[in-house]
């Protein structure tokens, strides 16, 4: 009994030792690469277009619906550029089959990777909350600052599981690029980013209570707006669930791919 | 003459890579239901997101705004797709034959003028009854010469765009977006360009889209041919003199790279 927690231990030591180091070497190589940030740069354009439509209509109260938006876009897009570049970056670089190769598990080193990137993503926040203040007045309150930040962290673990089942499909893929941008705008409709979802036909909404993004958009905008969020714990659990669903499915599914491509001999191909 | 002759030859050739290229990213599924399907989304979270936040009054104008930049947002496409050809390395074979660079590059990225094209005539004419504008079957081949024309124009500011982030291929995507998104931004798609101030409004004024947009929305409401075809001719002005400038941009990144030896080694 002894023993086998003690291998348990060592394993799960193990993980958050490769987590860790995968964190860290996705930092590095951002400082390195402008361009990965580019979401950070895109992110104050979307508040931008959104704030002056809620000013030019006079429709301040709307504020936290155009601040809120931006982040999730911000997250969202990181998390799928950094998901479907990764394998084919290391792909290019023909380190992939080195990768497999080692003791350490793809997954937590995807995990690891992306939520690294996704982290930095959170700084769209303060970057959408500068603009409404500095470019249009407007100063969005923070009437449930704890709940702001629990919404932002359940969201960033979630969206590093859901990303870790998106990049075991990349390994597939003939193009990742494909997939990112067929992801963006659909799934921005399907989980009410900013427009609620009460806009969308009937037979789509019982869709989005299974995409954690919506959860995430309700509850980001209540943090900013409402006088108090209902439920908040039940929705913060329902985006862990829904998160933690996401990664169990993408280790499944990363294991699977692997075999497949190390039986067909095409891990290194596109 | 022969040099005209020369120039279009050339662009011929690079077009025949842009359909070459265009073929091996994407197969008519991907196309239809990637591609076309995602820009589509776009278009209703755009105008949808007008209906939730923005003036009612505009719904129409946001609607076609935010379709016609549906071949805007492919034809900046051009910034990457220049770039590309310093990873393939062919820049200083480039540089070494006789032909001018800016046909070749001119050429190399048509292929998302006509995608571009295809695409936002799909979302004026299908999505457009959906919500509220219907077109006539005369209006229809002024719509899509209106998109050409803008797509054109736009194009050919992507170029003098594409040649300036040459030397630092990493921002490529940075500086398409970020094109793109200001003209989202500030050019008459979200809300009208006056809400700017003026040096966003002069912005704006020198771009082909603010034009593409104002003439596509007069087309719609049925407005008198002039408010129609002069924002069209402003949008072929500026198409014009963005290539020109593109041209001459070429030139220069040429002789530079030739001098300091930057064409193959640039950042």
């Amino acid at each position: 009994m002894t023993t086998v927690r003690t291998m348990h231990m060592a394993e799960l030591v193990r993980a958050v030792r490769t987590f860790a180091a995968s964190f860290r070497l996705q930092c590095l190589m951002m400082r390195r690469s402008p361009g990965d940030l580019a979401v950070l740069v895109t992110a104050p354009f979307f508040s931008l277009m959104f704030l002056s439509m809620t000013e030019q209509a006079d429709r301040s109260a709307l504020a936290p619906y155009a601040v809120a938006a931006p982040v999730l876009i911000a997250v969202w897009s990181m998390s799928l550029f950094v998901a479907g570049d990764l394998i084919s970056k290391e792909r290019g670089n023909g380190t992939l089959e080195g990768l497999v190769a080692t003791p350490a598990s793809l997954s937590v080193m995807v995990l690891g990777r992306i939520c690294a990137a996704v982290t930095l993503s959170v700084f769209a926040f303060v970057e959408t909350w500068l603009v409404a203040w500095l470019c249009f007045g407007v100063v969005v309150r923070l009437p449930h600052p704890l709940a702001l930040l629990a919404t932002l962290a359940t969201t960033l673990l979630a969206m590093a599981g859901t990303a870790t089942m998106m990049a075991a499909v990349f390994v597939l893929a003939r193009s990742a690029r494909i997939f990112q941008n067929t992801l963006s705008y659909p799934v921005y409709l399907l989980a009410g980013v900013l427009v609620p979802v009460s806009f969308l036909p009937g037979w789509l909404r019982p869709f989005t209570r299974v995409v954690f993004l919506s959860w995430c958009a309700g509850l980001l905008r209540d943090s900013l707006a409402r006088p108090d969020i209902p439920d908040l714990p039940g929705r913060l659990t329902a985006v862990l669930v829904l998160g933690a669903a996401g990664f169990g499915a993408g280790r499944l599914l990363m294991r699977r791919v692997l075999w497949r491509v190390r039986v067909l001999g095409t891990l290194g191909q596109a | 003459m022969s040099a005209l002759v020369q120039s279009l030859r050339v662009v011929g050739y690079s077009a025949r890579n842009a359909a070459a290229d265009f073929a091996a990213t994407y197969t008519w599924r991907s196309w239809t239901f990637g591609w076309v399907g995602r820009m589509l989304s776009q278009v209703v979270f755009f105008t949808l997101a007008g209906r939730v936040l923005g003036a009612p009054d505009q719904a129409r104008s946001r609607f076609i705004g935010n379709a016609v930049m549906t071949c805007v947002v492919e034809a900046m496409m051009v910034v990457a797709s220049s770039v590309w050809e310093r990873r393939a390395g062919t820049l200083p074979l480039l540089v070494a034959s006789p032909a001018d660079l800016a046909p070749v590059f001119f050429g190399r990225s048509l292929q998302w003028i006509a995608s571009g094209v295809a695409t936002s005539s799909i979302a004026l004419l299908a999505l457009g009854p959906l919500f509220g504008i219907d077109w006539t079957a005369v209006q229809i081949p002024a719509v899509v010469l209106l998109q050409l024309l803008t797509a054109v124009g736009s194009y050919c500011f992507g170029l003098v765009l594409g040649v300036l982030v040459l030397n630092a291929p990493q921002l490529r995507n940075i500086a398409s977006n970020v094109a793109y998104l200001a003209m989202m931004s500030f050019c008459g798609i979200q809300v009208p360009v006056d809400y700017w101030p003026a040096p966003i409004r002069l912005l704006a004024a020198v771009l082909p889209v603010t034009y593409g947009v104002r003439a596509m929305t007069a087309l719609s409401a049925g407005g008198p041919a002039g408010a129609v075809w002069r924002p069209a001719a402003a949008v072929l002005l500026l198409g014009a003199g963005w290539l020109a400038a593109a041209f001459v941009a070429f030139r220069v990144f040429a002789e530079r790279g030739r001098r300091d030896g930057s064409l193959e080694f640039g950042q």
